[in-house]
């Protein structure tokens, strides 16, 4: 008797699977199951786009109609990637647009997308709904004319902080009249104005906008116009607000604020100027979503803004709100569940000394949703770390970065062993975390015995030897992504825990002291790994021993990739063949 | 292709590919595979200030000092990191060059300088700062004139770092009209934390003023850097002068004047680098 669920039965069921990871399990389960699966994903994530080839996946998923990728490593975003080394979005769209010509969006982070690429979308997919970038370059905005002018449906543009090159406003004005389904445009990143008028119309043809990213250089009073044209939105991130505007402006402002009855983010806020603060009064209580990261606005008004935003869930916001402004949050904002605080000055020693860890502590105290916290300060203290780890076991992401590297406990002298070790001793269920200050290898044998669930680490200027990676290696059961940068240790730790490579998504090795020739054991004894030695000053002879600059160690399917620069070596798996800069010779 | 198993039954231990003499470490709970002899691997991670040492073991003695007698916070100073990398490759941009280190702190590009209240968007040309001063008042609701202050935006901030003081500040020019305010300002921005270095302060004595910056008198001396990069005196020359040419402000010892305005590359106060 045929045992099998009928693949239709199978069908509707995993129609009700929506998490890629659940997908990803369903298709092990049996042979039937992974067909039936992969005929109907129709979201495909692919987190490394070298871990793959993009006729693979076009072929294994018929279905897709959305596609997100991610190229370069994280440490790309702090200028630890030199340019060129890759994570081009060309290869996916000419493959996509020749298999699957029915995808409806793409999601790209940290890659490098050309004009061509843009124009390639808006000529291949007909039916094309959703563009969005984020942190990506290499185009024009030449590129979103080409996007604006063919894509009839498009529902979203957005352009995280992309870098684009700017050849002016005009790109707005190429999206026909007869659009009018968008619901998120997000040109935030951009430098030049566009015209207000093109804005105002798109605007207003768009009875579904919801979401709407203004750029710097839209002005105070233009946003007030925009606004009455589009009071439905739920998302709104303002130009730059600091006009001198006329009384009678100024109260229009106002009206069009309080008619924004479903709005629910806010973001923006260039330069506010504080009389202007008072005009956000009015959508605060509905706010869940705030980022001030960008707002130069002192402690004082921050609080008065902030005491307002009962219903805050996530707030960004620069340390010149201090331990007295956080300290106004934690009375106010009981939701919270995402802070992140960054440095207003531009160096270490620009650091605001009015933001301690106090302030951390007190939100953590107060705010019993508390998950997810990223935080820039001078420095900090093992006892503030044990405070939080107790008051919030409930954290999922702790970055903490001490803007001095090494510097210890600024009240005991101590390293900040303990106080991590109380984070992932006591947050049971913490998948990513960012180490910072004074650490030797005790902070990270810490780690690798309690951080069962970590999957994210980031490590920089710490540990005294091998032995930290050796602890992390061999005791986070989970990890995943492990970046490190500027720590003592060699190859030892890496090559004895080979093995666990393959079972993470990358490693990140920079300014450490691994040898070439551990590179070379490493990539000809792992055939499913990419070693990738990035070297900007390579020597005329590379002996074993030398150390390498960076190293990017990912696993793929793919085997190495063809489209590296110059400085950028792989290992060939072929001993004979050596070291390559070509994967194939 | 062989693969490696995931359960690792056949997991490599690579270990063994290792010549013996570098499998050490292991065994030995706390040595560093950073004390071998191979130089060629060896780094140095001293923190500002450290003496040179030979071996490598220059960070873990950092941890064990009582720096009491030396607080880190004294490191600040003259010191860039230093590397004694001994193969022709700087494994680290820091370690060769006094300025900011690449990548630190991790913070993206654009979010930095936010703060300065300079834009090339808000239009400035008035000073060649780049940053317009704007001093307004400004007429509430109610037709009542606010107070005549300084507006934060457009603010003249300069950044100041003091000798013996890890942690600079930024002074907003545009709020003094003269060398004697700046002056006051300096003293207020920096006494107590220029008092919590010292280890000879007991709990209630107290705190010395700062004075003397501009005459040469005091312990202190209150320098400038210009628009072209020169170091000078703070003083010399009238103050809507200064206030258009400053780029930064430095509190230097008295007796260092010579050498701080000298040098082209100047004291690195940086603890950054």
């Amino acid at each position: 008797m045929d045992l099998r669920l009928p693949s239709k039965v199978l069908e509707h069921i995993f129609s009700f699977v929506d998490s890629n990871e659940d997908r990803n399990s369903v298709s092990l389960v049996c042979k039937s199951w992974f067909e039936t699966e992969r005929l109907t994903r129709k979201r495909v994530f692919v987190r490394n786009c070298y871990a793959v080839t993009p006729a693979a996946v076009a072929r294994r998923f018929p279905e897709m109609r959305s596609l997100t990728l991610k190229g370069k490593p994280h440490f790309a975003d702090y200028n630890l990637v030199p340019d060129g080394w890759g994570g081009y979005a060309w290869p996916w769209i000419e493959a996509m647009a020749e298999k699957s010509p029915a995808l409806e969006e793409l999601r790209l982070k940290r890659m490098v997308v050309t004009d061509e690429c843009l124009e390639k979308i808006a000529a291949s997919f007909k039916e094309f709904k959703a563009l969005v970038l984020t942190s990506c370059e290499g185009f024009s905005t030449d590129g979103l004319a080409a996007i604006a002018v063919a894509c009839r449906n498009l529902r979203e543009l957005e352009l995280r902080e992309c870098i684009v090159e700017d050849l002016g406003g005009d790109w707005l004005s190429y999206f026909p009249e007869t659009l009018t389904s968008l619901v998120s445009l997000d040109f935030s990143c951009l430098d030049s104005e566009v015209k207000l008028s093109d804005l105002e119309l798109l605007v207003s043809r768009s009875p579904n906008l919801k979401s709407l990213k203004l750029n710097r250089d839209v002005s105070l009073d233009a946003l007030g116009s925009l606004l009455r044209l589009a009071p439905q939105l739920v998302e709104l991130g303002t130009g730059s607000f600091s006009d001198k505007l006329d009384q009678e402006a100024v109260s229009k402002l106002s009206q069009a604020f309080t008619e924004l009855k479903e709005l629910k983010s806010l973001s923006g806020l260039w330069d506010v100027l504080p009389e202007y603060i008072p005009l956000l009064y009015s959508v605060c209580p509905g706010l869940t979503s705030l980022n001030l990261s960008y707002a130069t606005v002192q402690m004082p008004d921050l609080v008065e803004l902030l005491s307002r935003c009962s219903n805050l869930q996530k707030l960004w916001v620069m340390d010149l709100i201090e331990d007295k402004g956080l300290e106004a949050v934690a009375s106010s904002c009981k939701e919270l569940r995402e802070l992140r605080v960054f440095p207003s000055g531009a160096d270490v020693d620009e650091t605001n000394v009015a933001l301690t860890e106090q302030g951390l502590v007190s939100v953590s105290e107060a705010c019993p949703n508390l998950e997810s916290v990223l935080y820039f300060c001078a420095q900090f203290t093992n006892e503030a770390l044990v405070t939080i780890a107790r008051n919030r076991p409930n954290l999922k992401c702790v970055r903490l970065c001490v803007m001095e590297p090494f510097a210890p406990d600024h009240k005991t002298q101590q390293p900040l062993d303990e106080g991590f070790k109380a984070i992932v001793e006591g947050c049971k269920g913490l998948q990513r975390l960012s180490v910072s200050g004074l650490l030797t290898d005790k902070a990270f044998e810490y780690i690798g015995t309690h951080g069962k669930k970590l999957r994210m680490l980031s490590i920089a200027f710490a540990g005294d030897s091998d032995l930290m990676l050796h602890h992390l290696l061999s005791g986070c059961e989970s990890l995943n992504k492990l970046e490190i940068r500027d720590c003592p240790f060699g190859d030892t730790a890496l090559l004895e825990n080979a093995a666990k490579l393959e079972t993470m998504r990358s490693l990140w090795m920079s300014s450490c002291g691994v040898s070439f020739g551990a590179c070379k054991l490493l990539s000809q004894k792992m055939p499913k790994l990419n070693v990738e030695v990035i070297d900007e000053h390579p020597l005329k002879t590379r002996p074993d021993s030398s150390p390498v600059e960076k190293i990017y160690i990912y696993r793929t399917l793919a085997g190495p990739r063809l489209d590296m620069p110059e400085f950028v070596w792989t290992i060939h798996k072929n001993p004979e063949i050596g070291v390559s800069n070509l994967a194939i010779e | 292709m062989e693969g490696s198993s995931r359960n690792g039954e056949i997991s490599p231990k690579l270990l063994h590919l290792i010549p013996q003499g570098r499998r050490n470490w292991f065994h030995h709970e706390k040595a560093s595979v950073y004390n071998t002899e191979e130089k060629n691997l060896e780094l140095k991670l001293g923190p500002p200030g450290e003496d040179e040492d030979e071996d490598g073991s220059s960070m873990i003695r950092r941890i064990k000092k009582e720096p009491k007698d030396k607080s880190i916070l004294s490191l600040a100073g003259n010191h860039h990191f230093s590397p004694s990398i001994t193969t022709n490759k700087p494994t680290s941009q820091k370690r060769n060059a006094p300025g900011p280190v690449v990548g630190w702190p991790p913070v993206r590009s654009f979010r930095k300088n936010l703060a300065n209240g300079s834009s090339s968007k808000l239009g400035n040309e008035s000073t060649s700062n780049g940053v317009v001063i704007k001093n307004q008042k400004c007429d509430d609701d109610n037709g009542r004139e606010k107070p005549v202050e300084p507006k934060r935006q457009g603010g003249l901030f300069v950044k100041i770092n003091m000798y013996g003081v890890p942690i600079g500040r930024k002074v907003d020019l545009s709020a003094h009209d003269s060398y004697e305010q700046l002056s006051l300002t300096v003293d207020k921005l920096f006494r107590g934390l220029l008092a919590a270095q010292r280890e000879s302060l007991s709990f209630g004595e107290e705190v010395k003023p700062i004075t003397g910056l501009l005459s040469g008198n005091g312990e202190y001396t209150l320098t400038y850097e210009d628009n072209e990069g020169d170091k000078m005196l703070v003083g010399d020359v009238p103050w809507h002068m200064f206030v258009s040419s400053v780029k930064r402000l430095r509190v230097i010892k008295t007796s260092e004047i010579f050498s701080a305005l000298t040098y082209a590359n100047g004291k690195q106060e940086n603890m950054g680098s």
